[in-house]
């Protein structure tokens, strides 16, 4: 019998028009990596939700068919009763912090579980060492970086020693040397391993098998090389892509934005040490580097949100500058209004930028009552609108279906003649898809472009 | 020292603040009080020690014109339909003064309290109660939360060139920031649920046994509190 079976799975949030997941059947061994791919909104977090109970216990609806982990029926077994067997890693670490410091996160579900006292911090240190961060066990969680945070997060449910480990984008706020460390670990564990990935180069190399959902509903149960063969001839935007390697000299064209030398500290230890940075009309920079080199640091600065400590900044024409935070897009009572902050309240103009990233029809929708992905695409719109000379996009491509990132590059070269875009990303494909040049933020040494 | 015989000498000083009647011995808790936050980094502690001082100013300014005590009259002002007449005595002011004290003195230290404490070793000791002082322990950290969110906001408005200024500009800010901090407790219930919490049995990672000094703390503050009830 395999660690888990589900059987004719519908599930309907509360008051949700149609069920987010239906007709479900599946079954997976134990130590077995399954690739769970499809785009926003196709229940790929609800299908892990359900594995892990939370669907319908903690979200209550409609639930019809049975899923059972190693035996035990999630209906009659809740969410903190399935803990320790079952374990899951969510997309937002800040939303899954429960302690201020490290050591005490990662012991958290140990004790929740009745961990045996004597046990309980060895496997805190053993859980941090495997996750590469046993440096952090004394730090404070609200000092961390994000990806610091996740790896964090990962290492509490890596204590557990969980029987399967369920992964809902994990990766999306790492750089790809940290992403490719975070799924190597979780698929060399005894565990079952689901993990769902926007990025689906990763899990693709290193599943054993691929589900791909659609609208609810699995459209692929394949081994990795029939679903590859699958993928190739109905879903070619999920097949791994190329990171093309950009050149880094400067283009022709009128200079819209110069940074020079600049430096900028938070605390102590300086971020940016002598940075340079020049962005011209016409072309379309991608910035990228690893996790806390500085690059939002620098994109700020670049946009007049920080003041440089050193160095020299110019700009000229209007900045408009995306956060990778989507949820700073939330502020007015509907998603038309929230777009036409940036143009003096012009709901005309509003409507047509909403339109152009595929958000015809909600404009009325309030928005916080949008899904992830559509967050993501109202935040877009909410700096497009305006059609700055100089266009600043930090993450713009986090929790984005592969589909809809061909649509915003598309999008962002269509419009590339008439601004200086910068684009700061920890995805190389869709960096070498838009991008003119590349500028790879350096460790420690200046970069002058 | 351990967090559980800190947070008794902080409520113990409180408890004696209130309860106290000479003005001297309230002034010197609330500035012992002082001295102690002011140990924390300066980013941290300026809200609590801002809104404290504006807490005990405003009760200092307001209460002698809603109370009626004394003889000595100072200043005597028209009559105002509900409050009557309005006038500030000599009484007034110094009572007005002690229970400024006062305010400041428990304000304080519940500052410390935030500012100082571990409230995850606070917590870690918890032997009863423990959700109530997760609950206390989560709640305590709504207050950086929000500030950092108002800063998101603010920074996503510029990052369009949308200014927020002046209290209407900053006001517009409060629901999405409600709003936000609700959405962020169900992610957390959701993801402390997935971790197990709530689950019977639980155990407890062994924490550091007390000093002795921990334990002269817990009596000294024990003491505090029969002291004030006492006398």
């Amino acid at each position: 019998m395999g660690l888990v079976r589900v059987d004719e799975l519908t599930f309907s949030y509360p008051e949700a028009p149609a069920p987010s997941l239906a007709n479900i059947s599946l079954r997976i061994e134990p130590g077995e990596v399954v690739a769970l791919l499809g785009p926003s909104g196709s229940g790929k977090s609800t299908l892990l939700r359900a594995l892990a109970g939370l669907v319908p216990h903690f979200h209550g609806g409609r639930f019809e068919g049975r899923v059972e982990i190693d035996g035990r029926d999630t209906r009659r077994r809740g969410p903190a009763e399935l803990a320790g067997r079952v374990a899951s890693l969510f997309q937002d670490p800040e939303d899954q912090v429960v302690f201020g410091r490290v050591a005490n996160e990662v012991a958290f579900g140990l004790e929740n579980v009745g961990t045996p006292p004597g046990l309980i911090w060895p496997r805190v240190h053993a859980g941090l060492a495997e996750a590469g961060i046993e440096h952090l066990v004394d730090r404070r969680t609200e000092t961390l970086s994000a990806g610091e945070l996740q790896r964090v997060c990962l290492a509490s449910v890596l204590a557990l020693e969980p029987a399967l480990l369920l992964l809902d984008e994990p990766t999306s706020q790492l750089d790809p040397d940290g992403a490719e460390a975070l799924l190597d670990l979780a698929v060399e564990l005894d565990s079952a391993v689901v993990v769902s990935e926007q990025r689906p180069a990763l899990p693709l190399e290193r599943c054993d098998r691929v589900l791909f959902l659609e609208g609810g509903r699995i459209l692929l149960d394949a081994a990795r090389g029939p679903a590859l063969d699958w993928l190739a001839a109905n879903r070619p935007g999920y097949l791994p892509g190329e990171a093309a390697t950009l050149p880094d000299g400067e283009l022709e064209g009128e200079e819209l934005c110069r940074l020079d030398g600049v430096t900028y500290s938070y605390v102590e230890e300086p971020v940016l040490s002598g940075v340079s940075l020049t962005l011209r009309r016409g072309e379309i920079v991608a910035l990228t580097g690893a996790n806390g080199i500085g690059k939002t640091t620098l994109a700020k600065i670049a946009a007049g949100l920080l003041t440089a400590e050193h160095g020299s900044v110019e700009r000229r024409g209007r900045v408009c500058y995306l956060s990778q935070d989507p949820g700073r897009y939330l502020i007015t009572d509907r998603a038309e209004d929230e777009v036409a902050l940036a143009v003096g309240g012009d709901r005309g103009r509003a409507r047509a930028a909403l339109r152009e990233v595929g958000l015809a029809g909600l404009e009325r929708r309030h928005p916080r009552d949008l899904s992830s992905g559509e967050r993501e695409r109202l935040a877009l719109a909410s700096v497009l609108v305006a059609d700055p000379e100089i266009l600043i996009l930090d993450e713009p491509t986090r929790g984005v279906d592969p589909p809809r990132k061909a649509e915003l590059a598309e999008l962002l070269r269509r419009d590339a003649p008439r601004r200086a875009t910068l684009v700061v990303t920890h995805d190389l494909v869709f960096a070498g898809e838009v991008a003119d040049r590349g500028i790879a933020l350096g460790a420690r040494e200046p970069v002058r472009v | 020292m351990s967090p559980v015989p800190a947070a008794a000498l902080l409520a113990s000083l409180a408890v004696l603040a209130l309860a106290a009647e000479r003005p001297w011995l309230v002034a010197a808790i609330a500035v012992g009080l002082l001295v102690t936050c002011l140990r924390a980094p300066r980013a941290r502690r300026f809200v609590y020690l801002a809104g404290t001082l504006v807490s005990s100013l405003l009760v200092f300014v307001l209460s002698p014109f809603v109370s009626q005590q004394g003889s000595h009259v100072l200043w005597e002002g028209p009559r105002v339909p509900v409050l009557g007449l309005l006038d500030v005595t000599s009484e007034e002011l110094a009572n007005g003064g002690i229970q400024a004290l006062r305010l400041a003195a428990v304000g304080l230290a519940f500052a410390a309290y935030v500012l100082l404490l571990d409230l995850d070793r606070l917590l870690h000791a918890a032997g009863f109660a423990r959700r109530s002082v997760l609950a206390v322990g989560l709640a305590t950290r709504l207050v950086p939360t929000l500030e950092r969110d108002a800063a998101g906001f603010v920074e996503a408005l510029r990052g369009r060139g949308v200014e927020v200024n002046g209290i209407r500009g900053r006001a517009r800010l409060l629901s999405p920031l409600v709003a936000g901090s609700l959405e962020r407790s169900l992610n957390l219930a959701e993801a402390m649920e997935a971790r197990g919490f709530g689950r019977p049995g639980r155990t407890r990672a062994p924490s550091p046994a007390w000093s002795t000094f921990d334990r002269a703390t817990m009596a000294m503050a024990l003491l505090i509190v029969l002291v004030s009830i006492w006398a």
